[in-house]
């Protein structure tokens, strides 16, 4: 440790990012390039009876045309549930779904070609509401096509009944949520290129460049030996970007066939049909506890609305129920969640996959319930809070736990005890907590690898290249990679160059998804770093004729302890170990404990070697005569482990806590019963400006998670949980109303305002 | 009937550049494609998110709803005309007013703009200077710390590491 | 990449000569002025035109000019200018809060006065890309004969979403347009007109040149503007209000409302109140009569039931800070 760790420094690797000096996807313009675009469906649910391409291909500057049955494979992120193609084969399953992509000269082309594709659909009956898939089952969207179920999950802990049963209060409740999307501002990009020797490229926004390696490797046909995957820095992806998409095998195929790189960027209205956002739930609770405040039982039935394909729906149908058993508990716990297809665009993952709303909905419960039992709502939950080095009711292993002294932070911030109450009509405070992985041991397909690797490379100019897997997204994995080195050989940052996910260069890590970054490729990252400085320490030791265990790392320099005068600078510590041992390197990687998790069937979802913890305080004014309801401030206390990266985990805490506000008072993705998109555009689905957000006030706890690398656990999904039930909490506070449906548009508040009033 | 290439001279970052453009391109495409100035982004191409923020005669405007051929005779500015020594530019890092960077080029415009004409934003100013640019990873509060700061001529933050010199003298050691 | 379609461009240096091309080129030219309307929906297939005039080169254009008892705004004037001009702040306060309000930042710096009263109207079936509009089978607006706001409606029911059109009329302002057959002038309540295929009176081949605001002793205006976000955003509901005061009390009022429909709406209760009234100026009637008179319509993305309750609120607010400034 050389002083690098825990100081909240600059963002550092912001400056390339910003003055154009880092290459996104789009960025990149390849010799001889075509343009790639995609025709989409224009009926929610159509079988594809002739495609004629050939006026297309006359058209001048256009260099082919593919249809589904040039890539006739299917493929999916979950390999249990591969049920998309690249362009539809023989249906298409939404509007939007692709049949047909162009290569053209330029973009314009590519366009134009598309509109002169003819095709003939024939209209199926489709069910886009969620309550058609619920009714219809004849639709047959499921994959026996016998009804429109995607994933049915039901499991209990104790015995919910008898327990609700003995309870002095049950309290029950509904709740609807109808979808909310990820809008990074970069939005997808693709470009394929195939080299003399037969070697296919691909670069991609994507957040699992291994994943997408095997999938081209599946659908293509195409030994993964002959296909190498780049992920460029990505801009914001949210979980948008964590599995393949059709583009990035009909960019792969034409330029297979045309043998000149293309590239496919989507549009704005594109982001929207690709969609994967955050799944539509209606959610029915009922939840009970004694007098003291001990909760009994939670019975939870959760419809889920998944669109057109699987993506990671059935392990979000898991993660709508697993999560809820931290860090407030009760003695049982039921859910039962099913999933349901819709003619829709495919729903997937966005930060805080399948957890976030069913937390809106139990927090909200807890809410009620402490007002029923004259509770203090914090009180409620630090009496029923799971502890440390624990085993929670669904058999979730529990290490390092900060729910408390989050509790504890954001209740002084806040200013609860003097305020909440207290602060007039119109306005009011609401509490929420919440729990989340860091990472998970489900490696998406069975294997005994390991879950994330570094490698690195030592030079004799006194530099060190860490070429890692995992996916930059803008939440910093390279930084951390490169401070963890650097901390530990005693290097200036700018002596550390990271290499990442490019599938030829970097050992393999399985994704940007699950908050696993920090955790598995900090841990592989670290294991590599110490073998280096042993050998490192090791030359310096025999050098200087001293035991090894006397010498350390500073800053810039390996000391002997009580020596002061004898510090060999690193770079000299290098080219002696390399004179030692031969040429400087190591591997390092992770893997997940062998038992984690519960031993039934799904067990393994929501099990992670740690948790993160949340909670919030969010303070609200209400309009009343608008129904505006403005987020005033958010205290977001969060447990980390420990900030390895204090700015960037800053950061997290505000982007998240940001996002979740965005979903609580303005998202909403909706779809019109046609099936077509209401609005595929930032006009019509509202991000929030400058002008729109809470003042974020975000603190770290730090636990110090015993597995954790130098401590530290997730922090970039958990903080979005419980600011949307924190801000559900705050209105009750202010005005009275309870509000089930999100987002608490103004229509929606003034009129549960107006029926207040009448009631 | 194809579009005939019209020959456009403008003032790009401090260099006079005549470039061969169609008339239905915009300035964000001639900027990026043509001129291969790929710092400016693209994130909505319909004027709803800012991303492609550029100066015009030094006011903040979007490149994807400006037709490049009126931009005749006129000056532009975007962010690759920045450096990291610039104030503005070193406050972002040090505030960590940025995430995956996307938004950030056409922040930074949208900065420089405000800053040239107010010397110190008060930072009510600064979040209706930003409104129109989009930004989905920061929660916008330390984009608005980083430029008031910049507008206050504050460098970095106390415990800040100074900004290493980007290419350093250095000498050989002798054999 | 939204490509835009292809053209030909035109920048005239002087009116005549823009007129002139206009009368050239025929109905198949489009005027550009700021390009914030025009490109996106150009980039969204609603317009295709073979000639692109720019008006960029009329310098003439650009400005706010105090002419005797007008205030005559360029059509070039760009909305942030407007927004900021002491002139207009003083009086034409209703105009320059409306011009603040529009869009974003960047919206404002590129986009003019002219452009936005002649700004097209908006619905959410018709601002979408090509292929949204040919899945849902097109509209009356734009390809098609059906509409799908009002089942089985013949007339285009777009909402008027330009946040000057309610100050333009609430300030009895002429629109000044320039043709083939020399100058026109209109008031600005009959420029617009209900038809949300084609909401100005603005003829083929003409100009719309300036704005001419009447300065008049002891007025007051403001401009409320409904919308989610604080910035961006077109208006879901606006309210414009004029309140001219002679002597201590007030002599006439006006309250115009728009972003419901393709036309804006003169409040007629605010009309019709006499002498005896207008003294008191009250506030719930006129509210409750404007939420009587106006019944928004679906038309654009946006709750109906709230717009419609909004227009109580925003006419309330807008005529008590009215009168607290007067």
């Amino acid at each position: 440790m050389s002083g690098l760790i825990g100081k909240a420094g600059r963002r550092g690797d912001l400056v390339q990012r910003a003055l154009g000096s880092t290459r996104f996807t789009d960025d990149l313009h390849l010799p001889r390039m075509l343009h790639g675009k995609t025709l989409r469906c224009p009926h929610p649910h159509a079988r594809i009876a002739r495609v004629d391409a050939s006026k297309a291909l006359a058209m001048p500057g256009v260099a082919a045309v593919i249809t589904g049955k040039d890539l006739p494979e299917r493929f999916g992120i979950i390999p249990w549930t591969p049920d998309e193609h690249p362009l539809a084969l023989e249906i298409a399953r939404f509007v939007g779904d692709g049949v047909a992509a162009v290569a053209a000269a330029d973009e314009r082309t590519a366009a134009k070609a598309c509109e002169a594709i003819e095709v003939v659909y024939e209209v199926l009956p489709s069910a886009v509401e969620l309550d058609t898939a619920i009714t219809k089952p004849e639709i047959g969207l499921g994959a026996k096509r016998q009804d429109n179920v995607s994933k049915a999950v039901d499991l209990a802990f104790g015995d919910v009944d008898a327990e609700l049963a003995a309870s002095e209060v049950v309290l029950e409740g509904d709740f609807h949520f109808e979808g909310t999307a990820h809008v990074p501002i970069e939005p997808h990009c693709a470009i394929a290129q195939v080299d003399a020797a037969g070697l296919l490229t691909v670069w991609s926004t994507t957040q699992v460049p291994h994943y997408l390696h095997r999938e081209l490797s599946r659908v293509l046909r195409l030994s993964p030996a002959r296909i190498r995957v780049i992920q460029p820095p990505l801009g914001g992806a949210f979980g948008g970007k964590s599995e393949p998409f059709g583009h990035e095998f009909t960019a792969a195929k034409l330029a297979m066939i045309t043998g000149r790189p293309v590239k496919f960027l989507m549009t704005r209205e594109e982001e929207f049909y690709l969609h994967r956002g955050r799944h539509p739930m209606r959610l029915s609770f009922k939840v009970g506890a004694r007098a003291d405040g001990t909760l009994t039982g939670i019975d939870a039935r959760t419809q889920i609305d998944g669109g057109a394909y699987s993506s990671f729906g059935l392990v979000t149908t898991y993660y709508s129920g697993q999560l809820l058993t931290l860090p407030t508990t009760a003695k049982s716990y039921r859910f039962s969640s099913t999933r349901y297809f819709t003619n829709k665009p495919p729903c997937g993952p966005k930060r805080g996959h399948g957890s976030v709303q069913p937390r809106f909905a139990f927090e909200v419960m807890l809410d009620r319930l402490a007002e029923r039992l004259k509770l203090d709502p914090i009180e409620l939950r630090r009496r029923n809070a799971v502890a440390a080095d624990s085993k929670t009711i669904n058999g979730m292993r529990v290490t390092s736990n900060g729910n408390l002294e989050c509790l504890a932070k954001v209740e002084a911030a806040s200013g609860w005890k003097e305020r909440r109450g207290k602060l007039g009509f119109g306005r009011g405070l609401g509490v929420a907590s919440s729990a989340y992985i860091s990472g998970t041991n489900y490696p998406i397909y069975p294997n005994e690898m390991a879950q994330s690797a570094v490698q690195l490379k030592v030079d004799r100019s006194g530099v060190v290249t860490v070429f890692n897997g995992a996916s930059e997204l803008g939440q910093g994995t390279d930084m951390l990679l490169a401070t963890i080195v650097a901390d530990e050989l005693g290097l200036p940052l700018d002596c550390v160059r990271v290499v990442s996910a490019d599938t030829d260069l970097c050992p393999v890590d399985l994704g940007a998804y699950s908050s696993r970054g920090t955790f598995m490729n900090g841990n592989a990252c670290l294991a590599a770093a110490r073998q280096v400085k042993a050998k490192l320490i090791a030359a310096v030791a025999a050098k200087l004729e001293v035991p090894e265990d006397a010498v350390f790392v500073t800053r810039g320099a390996l000391c002997v302890k009580g020596r002061e005068g004898d510090a060999v600078p690193v770079d000299e510590a290098i080219k002696l170990a390399e004179a030692r041992f031969g040429a400087l390197g190591a591997v390092g990687s992770y893997k997940t404990p062998p038992k984690l998790g519960g031993e039934y069937r799904g067990g393994t979802i929501g099990a992670s070697p740690a948790y993160s913890f949340s909670a919030h305080v969010a303070e609200v004014q209400v309009d009343v005569e608008t129904g505006v309801v403005d987020v005033v401030n958010v205290w977001c206390a969060h447990d980390c482990g420990k900030a390895l990266l204090p700015t960037q985990v800053i950061g997290q805490l505000d982007g998240s806590v940001y996002m979740g506000v965005a979903e609580a008072i303005f998202e909403e993705h909706l779809i019109s019963p046609s099936g077509l998109h209401r609005g595929p555009n930032l006009l019509d689905y509202r991000i929030p400006t400058s002008l729109d957000v809470p003042a974020i006030h975000s603190m770290i706890v730090e636990s110090m998670d015993p597995e954790g690398p130098l401590g530290a656990k997730e922090a970039g999904e958990g903080p979005l949980h419980s600011s949307i039930p924190a801000v559900a909490n705050a209105i009750y506070d202010a005005v009275g109303i309870r509000l089930s449906r999100l987002p608490f548009s103004p229509g929606r508040v003034l009129e549960a305002l107006q029926q207040r009033g009448r009631g | 009937m194809p579009e005939a290439l019209v020959t456009l001279s403008l003032r790009v970052n401090g260099d006079d550049v005549r470039v061969a453009v169609r008339p239905s391109q915009t300035l964000l495409e001639v900027l990026r494609v043509g001129l291969e100035l790929t710092g400016t982004k693209q994130g909505c191409d319909k004027g709803d998110c800012g991303a492609c923020t550029v100066l015009l005669d030094g006011e903040p405007v979007l490149a994807c709803l400006t037709l490049a051929v009126t931009c005749e005779g006129r000056v532009v500015q975007t962010v690759e005309s920045l450096t990291r020594e610039d104030p503005l530019v070193d406050a972002f890092d040090c505030h960590g007013a940025g995430q995956c960077g996307f938004c950030t080029p056409g922040m930074l415009m949208t900065a420089k703009g405000l800053l040239a004409k107010h010397g110190r934003p008060s930072r009510e100013t600064i979040k209706q200077a930003i409104s129109g640019n989009l930004c989905r990873c920061t929660g916008y509060g330390p984009i608005v710390e980083a430029i008031a700061a910049a507008g206050e001529g504050r460098r970095g933050k106390k415990d800040e590491e100074p900004l290493p010199a980007p290419l350093p003298s250095w000498e050989a050691p002798k054999p | 990449m939204l490509p835009l379609p292809e053209f030909t461009v035109h920048t005239p240096a002087s009116v005549d000569e823009a007129v002139a091309l206009l009368a050239k080129l025929g109905p198949g030219a489009m005027l550009l002025a700021g390009g914030t309307d025009l490109l996106p929906n150009m980039k969204q297939g609603l317009h295709a035109p073979a000639h692109v005039v720019s008006l960029q080169r009329l310098g003439a254009l650009r400005g706010v000019r105090r002419e005797g008892d007008a205030l005559v705004i360029g059509a070039m004037t760009t909305l942030d200018a407007v927004a900021g001009s002491a002139e207009a702040k003083t009086h034409a306060a209703a105009l320059a809060e409306a011009a603040a309000v529009v869009g974003g930042p960047q919206h404002r710096r590129m986009g003019t006065l002219g452009g936005n009263l002649c700004l097209d109207t908006r619905c959410r079936y018709y601002n979408q890309t090509a292929f949204w509009r040919g899945a849902l089978g097109y509209c009356l607006k734009k390809d098609g004969d059906t509409c799908h706001v009002v089942e089985g409606g013949r007339k285009c029911v777009a909402a008027a979403s330009n946040d000057t059109a309610a100050a333009a009329i609430a300030l009895e302002a002429t629109v000044v347009l320039t043709g083939p057959a020399g100058i026109r002038r209109l008031p600005a309540a009959d420029f617009f007109v209900a038809d949300g295929a084609r909401n100005t009176a603005r003829r083929e081949g003409e100009l719309l040149t300036a704005l001419e605001v009447p300065v008049r002793a002891g007025r007051v205006s403001v401009y409320e503007k409904l919308r989610r976000r604080g910035a961006i955003d077109f208006p879901l509901l606006s309210v414009a209000v004029r309140l001219d005061r002679e002597d201590g009390s007030a002599r006439a009022l006006d309250v115009v409302i728009s972003a419901l429909a393709a036309k804006p709406r003169r409040l007629a209760a605010a009309q019709k109140l006499g002498a005896a009234d207008l003294a008191t100026l009250p506030i719930d009637t006129l509210a409750d009569a404007a939420l009587r008179e106006c019944n928004p319509l679906p038309n654009i993305e946006g709750d109906v039931v709230w717009r419609k309750q909004m227009v109580r609120v925003l006419v309330k607010r807008a005529l008590g800070r009215a009168t607290s400034l007067a």
